[in-house]
């Protein structure tokens, strides 16, 4: 009998008990959260804010499964250290928990930038159902909310405080929203969405301060102009929590370093989830995809490695689906190409009239990313020869007419087909 | 395990037709009428898409995969893969259209419905003991049948 230790309850946390629990029932599994919530759908707090979904809606798992599944789950748990001679986790309430095997699945935090008032009360990331309960209560007294940077939390919670009537003005640095996923004609077809429905989007300026004595009377811009606000929302980007692993012999780099196994540098450690830097399937190095499935895909391998299996993990790549408005886009790999770079082919569709953009990217006439707003039907199949990196030579006056779809690359992919007879 | 019946196409009795759709479309209406279908309010839409490639028709519908990638990606957790009827479930009132299931599907066979924003995957028709667009079919091109029994034929 072994003990793992996960830390970490969320997507790749839940997947590598449940992976862990499909090869080994008698073993111990001591799950650490340093939340004081069971698991949760983290990615709906928007919809939950926006009041979309109610609480019940966004629980994870139901209330048996950890004693069906024979866990010992620690809530308001925080691990401070790792110390992987001893095989050993030390907590902040001073206890230690001994393993054989442990899965860093910290998951990543709101990066906050280093401005004057960021540590204001009043002033938020959005990552946690905490964060969305406290923001919530507030709404009653807020009028107008700024938010910070235009990525996909930032936006998502824009959507939400719009959807609760409240005044919600985002400040973005450069000139597109949602700069590391969509290109800027796509980006145009969302901020339309944006601004038809009453989000204030201001473009090109930063924060440099925010102001208030005690509570947030508004924000100032590198412009020197002033927006009125009496709450922020923090949406610059998360960074993995790395942080166990920095007093370790564990190798970091942007995130913990995995193997194609998801082992850590430490052979009886893995990491998986936002936390893990793993490789990126189109961009042929490492990096950090941190996605809902792509955590749980992950956590299910690492998992059941843990458990002796030797699954080997093909990589992930950078992906994302999104919807405001009613215009939904889904983004895939690489999904613009800098200036100057040679070597990539694109094909353009674009329908204004009735909002339809494809873009799909291809290089040696392999698809390496696509972006299709309004029209995201088969994205799977685009996701598929991305993944597989199928020569496309033959499907490319296919690839962006209204009707391609699977029975059009079903000799081209791996796997044999069986149900068509 | 469960060892359930799957649809499977005979792709050369296959004429695309479409009634597979329409029937579908029926089945999963409120008043499973073709006409009173029709005058609802939400039209219904079919799960399946009888689908053209190099000269033959492909019917496209949810394969029930027994390793499910878009229950992986199911980040509210209306996804579920039943062992029993070898069948993903999808409770819709937990699903809030975020689209990720669309995303992964490497068989392209959710379709988003903007309507409902809810995505379109067939439910192999849930209680009935079999889809309607088996008996829809025209040619017999729809088969439902055990993995092993198809084995035998």
């Amino acid at each position: 009998m072994k003990q793992f230790v996960i830390i970490g309850n969320s997507a790749a946390g839940i997947a590598a008990i449940e992976a862990i629990r499909n090869k080994d029932k008698e073993s111990k599994i001591v799950v650490c959260s340093d939340e004081d919530y069971r698991s949760y759908c983290r990615c709906l707090i928007s919809y939950y804010l926006a009041g979309e979904v109610k609480e019940d809606g966004i629980l994870y798992r139901s209330e048996s499964f950890y004693r069906e599944n024979n866990i010992e789950l620690l809530l308001n748990k925080k691990v401070i250290r790792i110390d992987p001679k001893k095989n050993r986790v030390l907590c902040l309430d001073r206890s230690q928990i001994d393993y054989d095997s442990l899965l860093i699945a910290t998951g990543s935090r709101p990066k906050f930038p280093d401005i004057q008032g960021i540590k204001k009360e009043h002033v938020f990331g959005f990552r946690t159902i905490k964060d969305a309960k406290v923001i919530e209560g507030l709404l009653p007294v807020t009028k107008t909310i700024c938010v910070l940077g235009a990525g996909l939390i930032g936006l998502k919670a824009a959507y939400a405080l719009r959807k609760r009537n409240i005044e919600v003005k985002v400040i973005i640095k450069s000139k597109q929203i949602l700069s590391q996923m969509l290109d800027a004609d796509s980006a145009g077809l969302i901020q339309k969405k944006m601004e038809e429905n009453g989000i204030d989007l201001v473009f090109g300026q930063d924060v440099v301060e925010i102001i208030g004595n005690g509570d947030i009377k508004a924000v100032k811009l590198d412009s020197n102009k002033v927006l009125g606000c009496s709450m922020v929302i923090v949406g610059k980007g998360v960074q993995p929590n790395t942080q166990l692993a920095q007093e370790t012999d564990i190798k970091i780099g942007e995130g913990i370093i995995t193997d194609n196994f998801l082992r850590t540098s430490c052979p009886n450690i893995y990491a998986a989830g936002d936390v893990a830097e793993s490789f990126d399937i189109t961009l042929g190095t490492l990096s950090i995809n941190a996605l809902w499935p792509i955590a749980v895909e992950q956590g299910k391998i690492a998992g059941a490695n843990m458990a002796g299996d030797k699954l080997n993990y093909e990589g992930s790549l950078g992906m994302n689906a999104i919807e405001f408005f009613g215009l939904a886009a889904v983004s895939l790999g690489i999904y613009k190409t800098k200036d100057g770079e040679t070597g990539y082919e694109e094909l353009k569709f674009l329908d204004s009239k009735s909002g339809i953009y494809k873009k799909l990217i291809l290089k040696d006439n392999c698809l390496v990313g696509a972006i299709l707003a309004g029209d995201i039907r088969n994205s799977g199949v685009f996701l598929r020869l991305i993944r597989e990196k199928v020569n496309a030579s033959s499907l490319k006056d296919k690839l962006l007419a209204e009707n391609f779809a699977y029975p059009d690359i079903m000799g081209l992919v791996k796997e044999r087909e069986r149900l068509y007879v | 395990m469960g060892n359930a019946k799957q649809l499977y196409y005979d792709v050369e009795k296959c004429l695309g037709c479409r009634s597979c759709e329409i029937a579908c479309a029926v089945a999963h209406s409120i008043s499973r009428d073709l006409f009173k279908a029709l005058q609802e309010e939400a039209l219904s839409l079919p799960r399946k898409r009888v689908l053209g490639a190099s000269g033959k028709n492909y019917p496209v519908s949810c394969r029930h995969c027994k390793d499910p990638k878009c229950v992986d990606a199911c980040m509210a957790q209306a996804l579920v893969y039943d062992k029993e009827k070898s069948q993903v479930i999808h409770d819709e009132t937990r699903c809030v259209g975020c689209w990720m299931c669309v995303m992964v599907c490497p068989y392209g066979a959710i379709r988003p419905n903007k309507k409902t924003k809810i995505p379109l995957r067939c439910d192999k028709c849930k209680d009935k003991d079999e889809p309607a667009c088996v008996a829809a079919c025209p040619t017999g091109a729809i088969i439902y049948i055990e993995e092993e029994e198809l084995a035998k034929k």
